[in-house]
């Protein structure tokens, strides 16, 4: 595979080969890679229609006369770098990876949560992915109605003894991999409810959970938090997989 | 000459296969035989009847409710709702809880409207007590107690939108609530289960935050509030979607013992605000909407009741702002109450209706025996009448025009 060597201060374009030959690798160099894809250096102009329809309060800002006040950017635009379009990848034409960390990266960024809301941390959940704090920025947000298409199980709210029933098998309709939030005290630990006789004292007790996010309930904030940490649990293979039991997960060294 | 079958692997789609206990749907038929006359009424299925599951797991059912429906076609004919999912024991915690505890355990009963779940069991404390509240922290709870209202009919909005197929109307929605229980925590410090209310009092005084982000929602809420409601109600589908289903006449609503936005949608002006007037009303002007049109209402009455009400809200809410008086915002009590034996009721005008709570006394710091009565669980009762012979989609505009709340039903 061919890579970009050097600092930035060997930059090159290595789609067309080594500048100035100046490379340490010269087979390479002279012919094309089949495997690296070109940006064509003639860019085709681009249309003009000139704008008869309205007139600027700042003309000198349209034509170019304004005066850049980021300078910091003149170093770059003699380089080939700007010339192609490489705002996709970067300077690398080739991303060395593997197909786990790829699949990790995608399953990390569209964490689907499961549309079931138990009681009151519902609505904070509910509220997390509306407008003000917009989970969709991280992937979260198509709220499944059904758990065969759903990643995530968030259980928001108390879970009593009556649902912890249909809850488990909830869980276990949903497909692996996938993954449980328990979201607001009730579900970590009883919370206010712990001295019920109707309650759960932790989802812990029927179903493994990943992330705990407590609070009573917790702010949106909170959950978008506790998501991310999933996100990262997610990415480093760090949850829970079906070797998984039941209970909540201490480390070693604790 | 022997030919080999592979050997099949078992499908769970392979009808052969018998499985032992039943995956997937609930079994709609309880397993024991029925124990009263309507369970057997119900569960006797008909000619060309079926029963269809909806729940406790529904995007539309507000929470855990689980409903059978029995349906012929597309036509509901019975529905029997199966409560419980969310039965937290609440009343019996309250009899093993002291009594500033009692306020905390409440509080998630009707989780969007958490105000009015500490008002009613602090005035009845207040009444076994013979406390006195200052002026000042009366009008603090109805300054909060209306803003508490205007988001949980925000948050009506949107889900009834969100249940006939809308999902626009509740980011508005939750823009709204969020702008106004961010306010109530800037007192509070809590953003739902406010836990403010206290027996002779309030937790705190207004401070800077919650005046400044206040006056920033006045400014603009009355206006705000006319577009969001804009959007839905120039819509036709949504008013033609509403209209005429879920009729509720006035005899049907006095008889179920309807309250709330409900029964003013069936034309009947009733509001405890009005009819048993509690805390600082008296002085506040205010109107009682009502609605409807030859002796009931519908699914759209109900619907724009509650935006009526919130236009009433904004009026007192500006009138609590301006006759707000100076004092102490809590009477001065022992930390440890021990009321005097007897009985007390006290019951408030929640935005699904009135929420009262009974306390029964013993002497000790803890009540003996506290009933909740709740507007949610009531009002529920409707949905067998209203629901039966509409189409199955009609179902969820009816029970969201309703507004439970499954906290509140459970308890």
């Amino acid at each position: 595979m061919e890579m970009t060597p050097g600092g930035p201060d060997e930059i090159r374009d290595p789609g067309v080969g080594p500048a100035g030959g100046t490379g340490t690798d010269g087979e390479a160099g002279q012919r094309p890679s089949a495997l690296v894809t070109t940006a064509p250096r003639d860019i085709a102009q681009p249309i003009v229609v000139p704008n008869t329809l309205w007139a600027s309060t700042r003309p000198e800002a349209y034509g170019g006369g304004l005066p850049t006040e980021h300078t910091h950017l003149r170093e770059l635009e003699g380089s080939p770098l700007l010339i192609r379009d490489d705002a996709r990848w970067g300077a690398l034409d080739v991303i060395p990876t593997k197909a786990d960390l790829v699949l990790d990266l995608i399953r990390m960024n569209s964490l689907w949560p499961l549309l079931s809301g138990l009681a009151c941390c519902a609505i904070e959940m509910m509220s997390a992915a509306t407008s003000r704090n917009d989970m969709d920025r991280w992937g979260m947000f198509p709220f499944r109605a059904s758990p065969r298409q759903a990643d995530v199980l968030i259980v928001a709210g108390t879970l009593t003894t009556k649902m912890a029933g249909p809850l488990v098998r909830l869980w276990e309709q949903m497909p692996e991999p996938k993954w449980c939030v328990a979201m607001g005290d009730c579900t970590c630990s009883g919370g206010r409810y712990k001295r019920s006789y109707a309650t759960i004292e932790g989802i812990d007790r029927v179903m493994p959970v990943d992330v705990y996010v407590p609070g009573c309930p917790p702010r949106p904030e909170g959950l978008i938090y506790g998501m991310m940490k999933l996100g990262q649990l997610v990415k480093e293979r760090r949850g829970q997989w079906p070797g998984r039991t039941v209970g909540p997960t201490v480390p070693e060294d604790v | 000459m022997t030919t080999t079958t592979p050997p099949q692997h078992p499908s769970a789609d392979d009808p052969r296969i018998l499985l032992d206990d039943q995956i997937g749907a609930f079994e709609a038929v309880p397993p024991y035989p029925p124990r009263t006359e309507r369970e057997a009424e119900f569960y006797s299925l008909g000619d060309g009847e079926m029963f269809l599951n909806m729940g406790p797991q529904h995007p539309s059912t507000h929470g855990v409710l689980r409903v059978v429906l029995k349906i012929d076609g597309e036509r509901v004919v019975d529905l029997d709702p199966v409560l419980g999912y969310l039965h937290r024991g609440v009343e019996k915690l309250c009899e093993t809880s002291d009594f500033h505890h009692i306020i905390s355990q409440l509080d998630p009963l009707e989780y969007i409207s958490s105000l009015f779940m500490e008002w009613a069991p602090v005035m009845a404390f207040e009444q076994l007590l013979d406390v006195q509240v200052p002026r000042r922290a009366e009008y603090i709870r109805v300054l909060t107690g209306e803003l508490n209202r205007v988001a949980s009919h925000a948050l009506f909005q949107g889900w009834m939108a969100l249940d006939l197929g809308g999902l626009t109307p509740i980011l508005y929605s939750f823009i709204e609530r969020d702008e106004i229980v961010e306010m109530l925590a800037a007192i509070t410090g809590q953003r739902m289960l406010f836990n403010y209310f206290r027996i002779g009092g309030v937790n705190g005084d207004l401070n800077h935050e919650f005046m400044s982000r206040l006056g920033d929602w006045m400014s603009r809420a009355s206006v705000q509030n006319q577009a969001n409601t804009d959007l839905l109600n120039d819509n036709e589908i949504f008013v033609r979607r509403m209209r005429g289903i879920g009729r509720l006449d006035r005899e049907t609503a006095l008889r179920m013992g309807t309250t709330g936005p409900n029964i003013r949608a069936a034309g009947v002006p009733f509001d405890i605000r009005r009819a048993h007037p509690y805390s600082v009303y008296p002085e506040l002007e205010f109107d009682i909407p009502t609605r409807g049109h030859d002796g009931g209402g519908d699914s759209l009455d109900r619907y724009l009741l509650r935006i009526d009400e919130v236009k009433q809200s904004l009026r007192i809410i500006d009138q609590c702002l301006h006759n707000m008086p100076d004092g102490p915002v809590m009477a001065g009590l022992p930390r440890l109450l021990r009321p005097r034996p007897g009985r007390a009721w006290a019951a408030v005008e929640a935005p699904r209706g009135l929420f009262g709570t009974y306390v029964i006394s013993d002497g000790t710091d803890q009540p003996f025996r506290m009933k909740i009565h709740d507007p949610s669980f009531v009002n529920l009762q409707l949905v067998g009448l209203l629901m039966k012979g509409n189409l199955i989609a009609d179902t969820m505009a009816v029970m969201a025009s309703l507004d439970p709340v499954m906290g509140g039903i459970d308890k």
